[in-house]
């Protein structure tokens, strides 16, 4: 009961976000100063005589009311019509498709590593709260997380690809190579993007996980854990670690969150072909049909990775596997 | 320690944002140049007339930065300063009017905090174009809503504490009662809060001026970078001298926020601090004499003149018992008497906040505390079972009951998996649950049960000592007394030397062969079950004695 009304109350929020982000993108060309259609055509309207203005109006119904664009915009989105972008002369949707994959895979990557890493760390620092340990693993993760993320980036290219040498700097795939080189091509061009998104990224993960850790060691199966005479390594890993990664997870919004607006600066360092790219890309052009598409797909991707979370989190905790079973046997006694 | 930790990091934070602060303000007169005037030759490496060379058009590279810290400072506070200002009202009220106010305005933060935070801040930047009042707008308009969700949380805490809910009860206003009482208490959240924000600003800003979203009039850290890589600066030495010190700035003061944060939230949470104080005392603190043969005389419990202080408070002083096989002793005592105490070193596991600073725990022979870490673990679980306080709590909640009890006994025995599975089911009706209860998990029994399973871990390697800490507090009576006749019936069947610490003499008196009762760290008295009721000797004891309600006649002292 209660739980179908949690799940109800999520899916409730995911569908007033998703409505949230879609109306701003509506609203802001209305919102911004001037016109429309300047913001359609990125400035380039001196040209055209108030005659063909608004016939341009006329010919994306911008002459009608407020409400009737609104629902023409929502009519158009559920066709999969999000606009024709400027800079490419091709629709939206169609050069989004293009980029996505780039992105997944790097955001992917990192999402992995920084949840595993960051975890770990926290745990680590945790386990002896106030320890020298801990407080240089506190300062080295705050020290990292101060650091700008493209700031990383730079930096890393400076120093492995330009001083050592090791990766190329920029693109995801080299450009002339098939079969196994062009795997490893495009594998050697991971390394420095998903790295600095990994180290830029690190930081909300790893408090939540040190939080979490802390206050699962104070629990009382900790204490019946440790009086059964297990090594301390089990205790940490199987009682104390696997417990405290279940907020970790739950909190994953945070963390997805942050990587995604690191991805957009990372991949602009590093010229990645992917959404984070095309985004500064739109914004240097003022390509708004395309920056709003990518609005747009960036929430559908952070909502979907926190559906995937949720949906997902029945496999770690099992309190909430079975929770039937717990009303029908509480009171049975 | 963890106290002065975070006075120290707040010292370095303050110290260095205070720096950062006079080097913003009085950057006219530190900075070498005009920060607009072209000083030198375009990509100039650094020399003694330009320490960190020159960009592109041949402006002074470290009058560019000097000049940096104004904006990057400026942005940062200020956003930060509106976001919290907003978030703070915003939370407050929702938290204050709660009902539908609070669920609408909730539901708007939630959405603000699940939009991905550049993306947004960057397409409501391109609209509204760029400029640093535009920024402030942008960034303020995206963090406020983690401002408003912690100010909440606090407000509907602080409406729960007792003398808040008595002004209600007095029939106080909500004119009176929110700024007399509810706004001071939450308003030293609001300054870590503060902090916190202005950190993300300033990172949010350096992105956004990375992104060709900045103020190319007034240039900070961010747009230096930015310029940097769009001039590839960092393909070559340039980056030494053009790309490190900007990033170097925001690192510092993004640091220097966060430290300070930190030990704000750290000081709002004391309970957090000094959980590992010190080291737990171990091999320094052996008191036997050498040579001096065990007096146990084979008793599994042998607590001799045991003092345990917490720093300079003494806990438990010069304390004295024994179990013996089959015998079932309660430590009687109230809350804070130091008998919990007693429990914990008689497993080795005292906080770390506490120390045997006198005597000794001797158990099956050993004395607990000249043990290493290794040979206290290979003692616990093995020769002596605990059953920890909050029972009901303390089964880890997402391993199944078999598995748990399986842990227990393979931790010191090399088992084949199906004589574990046998040994599992074999405790299990030991303690009266059906062999198929291993696969549940915790959350699927009832308290009773949980209790059982608890008793069943205890006694997996099977121990000569058990010893009990409040083994039926959060139970209901009738269920307290299946507990204690299983522990009764153990004790008898396994010859097992038990001590059961509990606050409650009744519970207890029925199945102990004797009671100890501590008052205030010390034994006051100690003798046969039927005696301690019958002629308590000492004054406390008859208090506890007088003061327990009675629905038997007392049985004669045969036990």
């Amino acid at each position: 009961m209660s739980r179908l009304r949690r799940a109800l109350g999520r899916a409730g929020q995911y569908v007033l976000v998703l409505v949230a982000a879609t109306t701003l993108n509506f609203l802001l060309p209305h919102l911004a100063p001037g016109d429309p259609v300047t913001y359609r055509y990125g400035g380039q309207t001196a040209a055209l005589t108030p005659e063909q203005l608004d016939e341009v109006r006329a010919s994306y119904g911008l002459d009608a009311g407020l409400p009737e664009q609104y629902w023409s915009f929502w009519a158009g989105l559920v066709r999969g019509d999000l606009g024709v972008s400027i800079g490419y002369s091709r629709p939206v949707l169609a050069v989004l498709a293009e980029r996505l994959p780039w992105t997944l895979a790097l955001v992917g990557v990192a999402t992995l590593l920084a949840f595993g890493l960051g975890t770990l760390l926290g745990a680590v620092a945790a386990w002896r709260r106030g320890s020298r340990r801990d407080v240089g693993i506190v300062t080295g993760v705050l020290a990292l997380d101060a650091m700008p993320g493209f700031w990383v980036g730079m930096l890393l290219i400076s120093v492995f690809s330009v001083e050592l040498g090791w990766f190329p700097s920029y693109g995801a795939a080299a450009i002339t190579a098939d079969g196994a080189a062009e795997w490893v091509g495009v594998a050697q061009r991971m390394v420095l993007p998903v790295a600095t998104l990994t180290l830029a990224s690190l930081g909300s993960i790893f408090l939540l996980a040190r939080a979490s850790m802390t206050s699962v060691l104070d629990e009382a199966f900790i204490r019946l854990a440790r009086s059964k005479g297990i090594s301390e390594r089990r205790l940490a890993v199987r009682h104390a670690l696997r417990n405290a990664l279940l907020p970790v997870y739950t909190n994953l919004t945070l963390a997805v969150g942050t990587l995604v607006s690191g991805a957009v600066v990372v991949e602009t360092v590093f010229a990645y072909p992917g959404i984070g790219r095309m985004i500064y890309e739109a914004v240097i052009a003022r390509d708004y049909p395309l920056l709003q598409g990518a609005f747009l797909l960036v929430t559908v991707g952070v909502l979907a990775a926190n559906l995937l979370a949720d949906l997902t989190y029945p496999l770690l905790d099992p309190r909430v596997r079975r929770s039937e079973a717990v009303e029908a046997r509480e009171p049975a006694r | 320690m963890t106290g002065t930790r975070s006075r120290r990091f707040a010292t370095a934070g303050g110290v260095t944002l205070v720096l950062l602060i006079t080097v913003a303000l009085a950057a006219p007169l530190l900075a070498p140049y005009d920060p607009s005037a072209r000083v030198g030759t375009p990509f100039a490496s650094p020399s003694g007339a330009h320490p960190l060379g020159t960009n592109d058009i041949g402006q002074d590279l470290l009058t560019t930065l000097i000049f940096g810290a104004r904006i990057s400072l400026l942005v940062g506070i200020v956003a930060a300063l509106a976001a919290t200002l907003v978030g703070t009202s915003i939370g407050v009220v929702a938290g204050y009017a709660r009902g539908w106010v609070d669920a609408a305005v909730m539901r708007l933060v939630d959405v603000v905090l699940a939009l991905p935070v550049l993306p947004l801040t960057i397409v409501i930047g391109v609209f509204l174009g760029p400029g640093l009042s535009t920024q402030i707008l942008v960034i303020a308009s995206v963090i406020w809503a983690g401002t408003a969700r912690e100010l909440r949380a606090q407000v509907l805490s602080v409406r729960e504490h007792d003398h808040i809910q008595a002004l209600w009860a007095m029939g106080g206003r909500a004119g009176h009662v929110l700024p007399r009482h509810v706004l001071p208490a939450v308003a030293p959240l609001v300054v870590p809060q503060f902090v916190l924000a202005t950190k993300t600003a300033i990172l949010l800003e350096a992105s956004l001026a990375f992104l060709g979203l900045g103020d190319i009039t007034a240039k900070s850290w961010g747009t230096m970078l930015s310029l940097a890589q769009a001039r590839s600066a960092f393909l070559t030495d340039a980056w030494l001298w053009w790309v490190v010190p900007p990033g170097v700035a925001i690192a510092v003061t993004v640091l220097s926020f966060a430290l300070l944060a930190y030990a704000f939230e750290e000081r709002a949470r004391p309970s957090l601090a000094d959980r590992f104080g010190g080291s737990p005392g171990t091999a320094d603190l052996r008191s036997a004499v050498p040579g001096e043969p065990p007096t146990s005389g084979g008793d599994p419990l042998v607590i001799d003149e045991l003092t345990v202080a917490y720093r300079d408070a003494v806990a438990v002083d010069r304390m004295r018992l024994r179990v013996a096989p089959a015998e079932l002793v309660a430590l009687v005592g109230q809350s804070g008497s130091g008998k919990s105490t007693v429990a914990a070193a008689s497993t080795g596991l005292l906080p770390a906040a506490a120390r045997i600073t006198g005597g000794r725990v001797l158990v099956c022979g050993q004395d607990v505390a000249a043990l290493g870490p290794e040979q206290l673990r290979s003692l616990r679980g093995d020769r002596v079972g605990l059953i920890p306080q909050e029972a009901m709590s303390a089964l880890d909640p997402v391993r199944t009951i078999g598995d748990q009890i399986a842990e227990a006994v393979t931790a010191h025995r090399r088992m084949g998996r199906a004589a574990v599975r046998a040994r599992v089911g074999e405790l299990l009706s030991v303690v009266s649950l059906h062999p198929d209860r291993a696969r549940d998990y915790p959350h699927q029994l009832s308290g009773g049960m949980r209790q059982r399973v608890v008793i069943a871990i205890a006694l997996a390697a099977g121990p000569e000592l058990l010893i009990a800490d409040e083994p039926t507090s959060g139970l209901d009576v009738l269920v307290q007394a299946e507990v204690l006749d299983l522990l009764d019936g153990l004790r008898r069947r396994l010859r097992l030397a038990i001590l059961v610490v509990s606050h409650d003499l009744p519970v207890v008196e029925r199945i102990a062969d004797r009671i100890a009762v501590m008052h205030a760290g010390q034994l006051v008295e100690i003798g046969p079950a039927g005696r301690i009721r019958a002629e308590p000797d000492h004054p406390y004891t008859r208090r506890l004695v007088e003061a327990t309600p009675r629905l038997r006649l007392p049985e004669a002292a045969s036990r």
